[in-house]
């Protein structure tokens, strides 16, 4: 239990700082931090499929966000102050109170399901999977797309 | 603790950061939250229900979040680069300052 706490303190901290933050590499750190704990908590949710697929994307997701935060940052990017920082650090301690003391009252049906995450991927989402499939493409193809008009108009 | 509070805490960070901040990576940063935010229900109440199901949505809804955020991210650098802009009131003001015949083709696009 005390494992989950300090999980969900640390997301809520890295989640304030990632906005908070001025300069966009801290930002894009903090986003990463948050990424690592929540797959940590999906590990501890019994999800290990979720968490490894959350770990990967956050890795790619934080890789690409530090290239582009670093090709896109002017030299004359304002500093996140200590006093500023201080202030975050008091607004995520506050936000993260009611996520330790609250509660909602929540009505979940436990029944054990005799499926795989295999059998539920590909038997019974599998047109979704493929419908996925070509969502990437389609958005592989725009990125390419759109970086090669930027290169043809130079 | 309850994951719905923690779900709920983080996506309201993400909402205030897209609300509040202009910066194009911020803003992107903020939907990241919000996406995130979301895919946690998906798998903390398939835990909660030991249903696989759970862990399938959201392994579907990471990849989508994923193509999304890749095709903002060349967007936004394609618009830094073309008009060395990261704030999205500037792009705006851009755009009312365009003549109209301009504004029109910025439209149709």
């Amino acid at each position: 239990m005390w494992f989950e706490t300090v999980l969900a303190i640390g997301m809520v901290t890295s989640a304030v700082f990632a906005i908070y933050l001025k300069e966009t590499v801290s930002s894009v750190l903090s986003l990463s931090t948050m990424m690592i704990l929540l797959s940590m908590l999906y590990f501890s949710l019994n999800a290990p499929f979720a968490a490894i697929f959350q770990l990967a994307l956050g890795t790619g997701t934080a890789a690409i966000f530090l290239l582009a935060g670093d090709t896109l940052t002017k030299k004359s990017d304002a500093k996140t102050s200590t006093k500023t920082k201080f202030v975050g650090l008091i607004a995520s301690a506050i936000l993260s109170v009611p996520v330790i003391v609250g509660t909602v009252a929540t009505q979940t049906v436990t029944r054990s399901f005799d499926l795989s995450l295999s059998s539920a991927l590909w038997d019974l989402r599998a047109i979704d999977v493929l419908a996925q499939g070509l969502v990437v493409l389609t958005a592989a193809l725009g990125v390419v797309i759109l970086l090669k008009e930027e290169r043809r108009q130079k | 603790m309850d994951y719905i509070i923690l779900s709920v805490t983080i996506l309201a960070i993400g909402i205030v950061g897209l609300v509040t901040k202009h910066d194009l990576i911020k803003m992107l940063i903020a939907i990241e939250m919000i996406t995130a935010a979301a895919t946690m229900n998906f798998v903390v109440f398939g835990s909660l229900m030991e249903n696989p199901l759970g862990q399938a949505f959201s392994i579907l809804a990471l990849s989508v979040d994923a193509c999304v955020t890749a095709v903002a991210l060349a967007l936004a650098i394609s618009v830094f680069k073309k008009l060395n802009i990261r704030d999205v009131r500037e792009l705006s003001e851009i755009k009312e300052e365009l003549p109209q015949e301009e504004n029109r083709t910025v439209e149709e696009n």
